[in-house]
């Protein structure tokens, strides 16, 4: 399982966030990318000392400043349904997918060439 | 990096490097070594008592800290009485 699918599925759901600097970002996790870099909402902001506070309606964290993230244990289980829909969804995985590009894939691409210019010759005479 | 695959689903002991020590099940990892530690607890260290174990859950932690990971050894873990062991605590290296 990939750290980053594990954060996607956790969007919509509260974590904590620490940074390298010590300062912890708890909120509802609302947006994540392939770097890592997140959107909270509702957070609420920690000094590293843990002994100052602020409340953000939103924030932005960039990716590389981040320590660790602690996420609600019932995400692993999540995930692995998450995996399953996406596998339906594409329509019973690769062995489909595998069927139609090995189906003369180079020969129906050369073929829609053939018929645009056929297409263009037929329009300009 | 495919090294690090024969330690999924196994307990493993991460040091970072902030100093802190992290046993957890190692859950997955991925090219820049973020790993998903599912299960965890972090071991206190201290000269003047015994390792403190404070359990933490379901963890990211980001490749850029990770300093060490290594496979735990259950049965010699559980043999082990942390209340009996006194150690420094590791240095913290993230802050120059």
């Amino acid at each position: 399982m990939l750290p980053l699918s594990l954060l996607n599925t956790a969007q919509g759901h509260p974590m904590l966030v620490e940074l390298k600097n010590g300062e912890t970002f708890n909120g509802h996790l609302v947006n994540c990318d392939n770097w890592m870099n997140l959107t909270l909402r509702e957070v609420i902001q920690t000094s590293p000392e843990g002994n100052r506070f602020w409340r953000l309606p939103e924030c932005y964290i960039r990716g590389n400043t981040i320590k660790y993230l602690r996420v609600p244990d019932e995400i692993i289980e999540m995930v692995k349904e998450d995996a399953v829909r996406q596998r339906q969804a594409t329509g019973g995985g690769g062995r489909g997918r595998g069927g139609s590009r090995s189906g003369g894939g180079g020969n129906s691409g050369r073929g829609e060439v053939f018929d645009v210019i056929f297409n263009i010759s037929y329009y300009d005479y | 990096m495919a090294e690090l695959q024969k330690y999924v689903d196994l307990t493993v002991e991460i040091i970072t490097s902030d100093g802190r020590v992290i046993v957890g099940l190692l859950k997955g990892f991925d090219q820049t070594i973020n790993v998903i530690l599912s299960n965890c607890h972090e071991r206190i260290y201290s000269e003047t008592e015994g390792v403190e174990r404070m359990n933490l859950g379901l963890y990211i932690i980001r490749g850029d800290n990770i300093v060490l990971i290594g496979e735990l050894d259950q049965a010699r873990d559980d043999s082990i009485d942390l209340s009996e062991i006194r150690a420094a605590p590791i240095n913290d290296i993230s802050r120059r």
